[in-house]
């Protein structure tokens, strides 16, 4: 560990911060915000730019109505894959391999001696970072390394939203010198569903014998064969 | 036979990676709008005062009921959860009235204890639970009228020993995955497999034939086929296997009374013993036995087994209820004639309705220019008390009703080409099915019956069930089932599969989930007619009563809306009522004594001078709005709300989607019986709470959603009318984040509302109204005609003509420690169930040392505790038959004093067997034979309804104890369906008022809308499971033909609309040659709440395929007092079809998400 690192790590509290803003806007949130801004305002791991919008959400928690804020938590984040917090929602869904990967992930906790006490899933984004608050910079800059596209993807989500809780992962996202979310994700990802359909388009049944290797048999050929066209939804 | 595994089934499969799905409820979660007004007002108030003060302020509450379905939610703790529930059903029954607050729990069966939890603490608390089986449309009531049975069918394995399949409207392999094994093993068995579907569906890829009738026309098939069975079988040659079968077992020897109508004769009702000036020697219930010409003595006899032998009047009158061949008053054998053509009096001209000739825009008739059929009938003349009178066997009409030739003269089919009703020409042009295949058909089915003695089976679904007139659809196939000898034989029979209802150890079951060992009556309200009548659907009836009348029936004597046969039927004691009274039934008991009199008689004379009123006569009075609502294991708004955007108006006060105006609005004809109220009511609801582990439709459109436990994380019990095991379910893990057991939220719901109880409710007396019912004493109510109090017909005889009334004793404050603890009645009054009673201190004493007891001192010391759901589900198998010998053997010979036989052998083998539910974790039980079933277990026959009827002689719980061919209730006649026949179906009128009047440029056309269950999803479930979506087409899909497609210019994937007056649903078409031109399909029931972009009809998102119904109610559905039509808790009643509805189909021009934030929108 050079002196750099070490500093670092006398910092990790900010991620703990970081994650506590992700958690539901109770009263118990409330209460702790100025604690929480004061961490984030004296961390040199975020960004200057990163660090301005994270606190900018912090205001708005303090000052916004705390059912108006509730209200708004829930339609993001209780609801829905697109932003959920759980991290293996991202990489699994509803597959059976998450089941083992929880399994894992709560095995890194208990190898470092700490016990899952929360009623939530050890791969819920909060935990996640309250563990790594606890450890070395190295191992933070690891674990959420392998999960920075996750994180990419609910910031893109959630700024597609307008919501400003899309400076948490940009501030994690540079804590980790990795690239932020981009405003400009939804169109592409809107152009991605389009290759989606088209990947899935089945061969009709009878179209007339290939005249090209079945493999590159693509939905132009089809056409030009006289089949309907299929109408690709945007 | 082959072994039950594997039982593999993809949706099953993707559950337990759902367990930890984005789309669970974690929390307890309250409406934002609602728990501001709850904080603001629980500063300054207690409670009860501070719900009171919400629910009483329309400002309030209408700011949150309009946001309902539109998000808004926020999470709540389970503390602050249970005490405003506690408080909103405390401040209701204060002011109410206890059976305001209401609960809806499908199909107790797939896990018993949930059911319970919830059905526990509202019978505890006086509200009423509405029943699902007839609301699903999955009831078919053609099974109680024919056998006096809710439903009773063959287990899955059962298929195997068939010779000869007709899957009809059914499609196993799809709907019933984990069984289509043995349907394909049956094959490599021999068995032939015939498929009847409308569309190509995976069931007839399977089989080895597949007939196609035009979808809703089933029953002209149908009929052609018991037309070549009665002429081939019975006319041309007399199979004695079949004759013998319906001798003994059907109601074919049966006499009807003829009555003459100007130059023709019409069937009237069964004739009865005490008809005769002698009663046959009968001294008992004379007019409830049925009478046979005994071939022996050539006299006429009343045979054992009706149910006037059913309920001895006195002691020692017992033991004749039974299918011995013998007289009742003599005990001689007789031998009881099918027909009385050999030795008939006379042949008269009798007449039977026709429908087959109603014109319908959309469905073919075949017209025969006329609406009555006169055929010959063979009669035989009696002196009756009355004077002389002429009488005809079942068999002999039901001949003459099929239009067989008699060798008699006048009118009837001489060959099968005829193109007279019902021969199989006459179908072909409705049903587009070719003469020859029905015949061929029929002749394959019953010459296997034939050679197998009734090996024949036809399994039968929702695609039958769910069409207005269904029961034409299965009485005309349960005919040629009965005349084949095929009901109670292995192999055999009717295997109507629609909804798990057969909940197996239901005694012990019933006893906690309606607390009937603390109080009883409990509160029970058939759902069809509730929701139609709360969520005012009646009020845009446009069904007339003409149009559903049998030509023969006197129309003045039925006039009004279909809502007003509904009031009738409940004031009459045939239906259930909820709420009951117009005034709440709390107050009742003071209010007589301060005038002195008796309670039961208050309410008596109340009702008669009319200064009590029943609630059914004006439920759109906010005094008899249902005030709470508990949803639990359902998704009654999602999948189960027939008439989807009524709901959203009138129960929920939301946006929605309607498009039609109400009778007022049309300045249309209004009904007779209830008081019509403007501007019609919005927001019945005060408060909706809902449980569920995902966030389903109905949670969206709730005011508190109650994160529950799934299959994984609960101990519950489950049984399936498929199999013939008892299946626990296992926490094998806890419930996730704050999720808890329906248990245990009903419980800690209890705890609160105990406390809360204090001082402002306690041992109050409540005024409990029930209809007359089933398979007990009383319903042998209305022999004869039916007569309405209210009109001065009869006198009010509660419990005969009314409804019964009874006062039971609420002991609020201690609803939990009644919750938590089993209650006195089962030793004092015993237990029992289907008419069956029997002593169960034992058992009470057993469970005493199962699950300890109350040391506690409060109401339930000493009592069997019930804490946990394993406690719970222990009641419920010690208690049970089914799953305690010891009970088992004591039920049997309960039913043996009834029948006079000993049936104990039954269950003699397994007397000391007592299955617990570490029993059924360690490995799944089978059930001990019981009867309260009509199959038995053994290891030699396969589990199939009738068996005990047929082999050990015990009745059918119908008026002649038989199964029926005939339906004899004035109600049935004159709504022509005493007997099967073909009826079209109806015109629900929502398509022509729109039809060109909403153009968006693309064309439109009109389909049938046909909703079948699916394959990616059951019901609701798994539909926003994403990979269940990946496996579809990601979103909602409705089927249309190629030919459809291309005249409304839409290709395959396009998004298109449906809508009618009812409203709109957006969908991805798929264009499919396996669909008939003239319909569409869309699978029951796909999520309002993935992929559904905005509707151009409505401006609002696409609804869910319920956007486009109405429930319609049939008045033969109402009909009680009278043997096996009396009611039952969802045994008999109204039911919610929806296959008549039509939709127009077009493409869509723009296809808005409506993806701008409601509130960016808005502000």
């Amino acid at each position: 560990m050079n002196g750099a690192e070490a500093m670092e790590n006398a910092d990790m509290i900010v991620l703990r911060a970081l994650g506590a803003l992700l958690t539901y806007p109770s009263q118990e949130l409330r209460e702790a915000l100025p604690e929480i801004a004061a961490a984030i305002g004296a961390s040199d791991l975020i960004a200057p730019g990163d660090r301005g919008a994270v606190l900018g959400l912090v205001d708005l928690l303090a000052s916004a109505d705390p059912l108006w804020a509730e209200e708004r938590y829930v339609e993001l984040f209780d609801r829905g894959r697109a932003t959920s917090l759980h991290l293996f929602e991202h990489v699994h869904g509803e597959a059976r391999d998450r089941g083992a990967a929880m399994v894992e992930l709560k095995a890194v906790y208990e190898g470092a001696g700490f016990r899952l006490a929360a009623n939530e899933l050890p791969d819920y984004l909060p935990v996640v970072l309250e563990y790594l608050s606890c450890r070395g910079i190295a191992e933070a800059r690891d674990m959420l390394g392998d999960c920075a596209h996750i994180l990419r993807a609910v910031g893109e989500a959630l700024l597609a939203r307008g919501s400003p809780y899309s400076a948490v992962f940009s501030a994690l996202l540079g804590i980790i010198g990795a690239e932020g979310p981009d405003d400009s994700a939804s169109s592409r990802r809107a152009a991605d569903a389009q290759d989606l359909d088209r990947d899935w388009f089945e061969q009709p049944a009878f179209a007339p014998a290939p005249r090209v290797a079945a493999m590159d048999f693509g939905i132009d050929a089809a056409m030009a064969n006289g089949c309907p066209r299929k109408e690709i939804a945007p | 036979m082959p072994n039950h595994e594997p039982r593999g089934c993809s949706r099953g499969a993707s559950y337990s990676w759902y367990l930890y799905s984005a789309n669970r409820l974690k929390y307890p979660m309250v409406r934002g709008r609602l728990v501001r007004a709850w904080r603001e007002a629980r500063r300054t108030m207690d409670p009860v005062a501070a719900w009171a003060s919400i629910a009483g302020d329309a400002e309030t509450a209408r700011a949150y009921k309009s946001l309902r379905g539109r998000g808004g939610f926020v999470r709540s703790s389970w503390d602050e959860v249970t005490e405003i529930i506690a408080a909103a059903n405390i401040h209701t029954i204060k002011t109410y009235g206890p059976d305001r607050v209401v609960g809806f729990s499908p199909i107790p069966a797939m896990s018993m204890v949930s059911y319970a939890s919830g059905a526990r603490y509202l019978s505890l608390i006086g509200g009423t639970l509405l029943s699902f089986y007839d609301w699903y449309c999955d009831l078919p009531p053609s099974s109680p009228q024919t056998w006096g049975e809710q439903t009773d069918v063959p287990e899955s394995a059962d298929w195997y020993n068939s010779g000869y399949i007709i899957a009809w409207g059914s499609n196993v392999p799809q709907t019933r995955t984990p069984d289509a094994h043995f349907f394909v093993e049956a094959r490599y068995n021999g068995t032939t497999v015939v498929a009847i579907t409308p569309d190509y569906s995976e069931v007839a890829k399977l089989s080895d034939l597949w007939l196609h009738p035009k979808q809703g026309t089933d029953a002209a098939l149908a009929m052609a086929l018991g037309h070549v069975i009665l002429r081939e079988f019975f006319l041309d040659r007399e199979v004695p296997y079949f004759q013998d079968y319906c001798r003994r077992y059907t109601d074919m020897p049966m006499l009807v009374r003829l009555v003459r109508q100007g130059e023709r004769w019409v069937p009237d009702r069964y004739l009865r013993a005490g008809d005769f000036p002698s009663a046959l020697g009968e001294a008992a219930h004379a007019e409830w036995k049925t009478v046979a010409l005994d071939e022996l003595s050539d006299s006429v006899v009343s045979p054992q087994g009706s149910i006037g032998y059913r309920w001895p009047q006195q002691e020692g009158d017992g033991g004749k209820w039974n299918l011995e061949e013998k007289e009742g008053a003599s005990g001689r054998g007789v031998r009881l004639a099918l027909s009385v053509i050999d030795r008939r009096d006379d042949v008269l001209p009798v007449a039977f309705p026709y429908f087959g000739n109603r014109p319908h825009e959309r469905f073919r008739g075949n017209d025969q220019g006329k609406e009555v059929l006169v055929r010959n009938v063979p009669v035989r003349r009696v002196e009756l008390a009355e004077g002389e009178a002429y009488v005809a066997t079942v068999f002999d009409l039901l001949c003459a009703n099929y239009g067989l030739d008699r060798g008699l003269g006048g009118e009837c089919a001489r060959s099968f080409a005829d193109d007279l009703p019902y021969t199989p020409a006459w179908q072909e042009p409705i049903t587009g099915v070719a003469a020859e295949k029905a015949i061929s058909l029929a002749r394959g089915f019953a010459a296997n019956a034939e050679k197998t003695r009734g090996r024949s089976m036809v399994i039968i679904g929702a695609g039958m069930n769910h069409w207005y007139h269904q029961d034409m659809n299965y009485r005309s196939i349960i005919n040629f089932l009965m005349m084949c000898g095929t009901v109670g034989v292995s192999g055999g029979g009717w295997a109507h599969y629609v909804g798990q209802e057969k909940l197996r150890p239901q005694t012990g079951w019933t006893a906690l989930a309606f607390a009937l060992d603390w109080v009883r009556p409990p509160r029970q309200m058939n759902g069809t007619s509730f929701f139609y009548a709360h969520s005012d659907q009646w009020r845009y009836e446009k069904l007339g009563i003409d149009e559903l009348l049998s030509p023969l029936a006197d129309p003045r004597r039925y006039s009004g809306s279909l809502i007003d046969f509904n009031v009738r039927a409940e004031r009459m004691g045939w239906l259930p009522s909820a709420p009951q009274l117009a005034t709440n039934p709390l107050r009742l008991g003071a209010a007589a004594r301060q005038a002195g009199k008796g309670v039961k008689d208050y309410v008596v004379e109340g009702l008669k001078s009319g200064r009590l009123k029943m609630a059914c006569e004006d439920p759109d009075d906010p005094a008899n709005f249902p005030r709470n609502l508990f949803i639990w294991r359902s998704n009654l708004f999602g999948s189960s709300g027939k008439g989807h955007e009524y709901f959203l108006r009138h129960f929920l006060g939301t946006r929605h989607g309607l498009q039609g105006k109400d009778l007022g609005e049309m300045g249309a004809q209004k009904p007779e019986e209830i008081v019509w109220r403007d501007p019609a009511p919005e927001g019945k609801l005060d408060l909706v709470v809902t449980l569920d582990f995902r966030m389903s439709t109905s949670c969206l459109y709730s005011d508190i959603v109650l994160p529950t436990a799934t299959w994984y994380e609960k101990n519950d019990l489950n049984t399936s009318d498929m199999h013939p095991f008892i299946h626990p379910l296992s926490a094998a893990v806890d419930p996730v984040w704050e999720a808890r057991s329906d248990w245990a939220i009903y419980k800690s719901i209890a705890q609160r509302f105990s406390e809360l109880a204090v001082g402002q409710l306690g041992r109050e007396e409540d005024v409990v109204l029930t209809p007359i019912q089933h398979d007990t004493a009383a319903e042998l109510a209305q022999p004869f005609d039916v007569r309405d109090w209210k009109k001065g017909e009869c006198d009010l005889v509660p419990g005969r003509t009314a409804p019964q009334i009874s006062v039971v004793e609420r002991d609020y404050p201690n609803t939990y420690r009644r919750y938590t603890a089993l209650g006195p009645l089962l030793e004092t009054l015993g237990n029992g169930g289907k008419g069956i009673a029997w002593d169960t201190r034992e058992e009470v004493e057993g469970l005493a040392r199962l699950n300890y007891t109350v040391a506690e001192d409060g109401a339930s010391k000493g009592r069997p505790r019930i804490e946990t759901d394993i406690d719970a589900a222990e009641v419920i198998l010690y208690l049970a038959p089914e799953t305690n010998g010891n009970v088992a053997v004591k039920a049997w010979a309960a039913l043996s004093r009834a029948t006079g036989r000993d049936h104990r052998h039954l269950a003699e083998s397994r007397e000391d067997e007592r299955i617990r539910f570490r029993d059924v974790q360690a490995q799944p039980r089978k059930i001990i034979s019981s009867p309260t079933w009509s199959g038995i277990e053994s290891e030699k026959v396969s589990y199939t309804a009738g068996y005990t009827n047929v082999h050990e002689l015990i009745p059918w719980r119908t008026l002649s104890g038989r199964q029926q061919f005939y339906q004899d209730h004035r109600w049935l006649r004159d709504f022509g369906e005493g007997f099967a026949s073909y009826r079209p179906p109806i015109d629900t009128r929502t398509v022509a008022p729109l039809l060109g009047k909403r153009g968006n440029g693309e064309k439109e056309i009109v389909l049938n809308f046909i909703t079948p269950h699916q394959k990616w999803g059951i019901h609701s479930t798994y539909t926003d499971n994403l990979l269940m979506l990946t496996l579809s087409r990601g979103g909602p899909i409705v089927w249309i033909s190629e030919a459809d497609a291309k005249q409304a210019g839409i290709e395959d994937n396009d998004w298109i609309e449906l809508y009618n007056l009812n409203g709109a649903i957006t969908a991805r078409a798929v264009v499919s040659q396996r669909v008939h031109v003239g319909m569409c399909l869309m699978y029951h029931a796909q999520e309002k709440i993935v992929n559904v972009p905005g509707s151009e009809v409505t401006g609002l998102r696409g609804g869910i395929h319920n956007s486009v119904t109405r429930t319609v109610l049939k008045p033969t559905h109402m009909v009680g007092g009278y043997a096996q039509l009396s009611y039952g808790f969802n045994y008999y009643g109204t039911v919610g079809s929806n296959r008549d509805e039509f939709v127009i189909v077009r493409k869509m021009a723009q296809v808005d998400w409506l993806d701008r934030s409601e509130r960016s929108a808005a502000e």
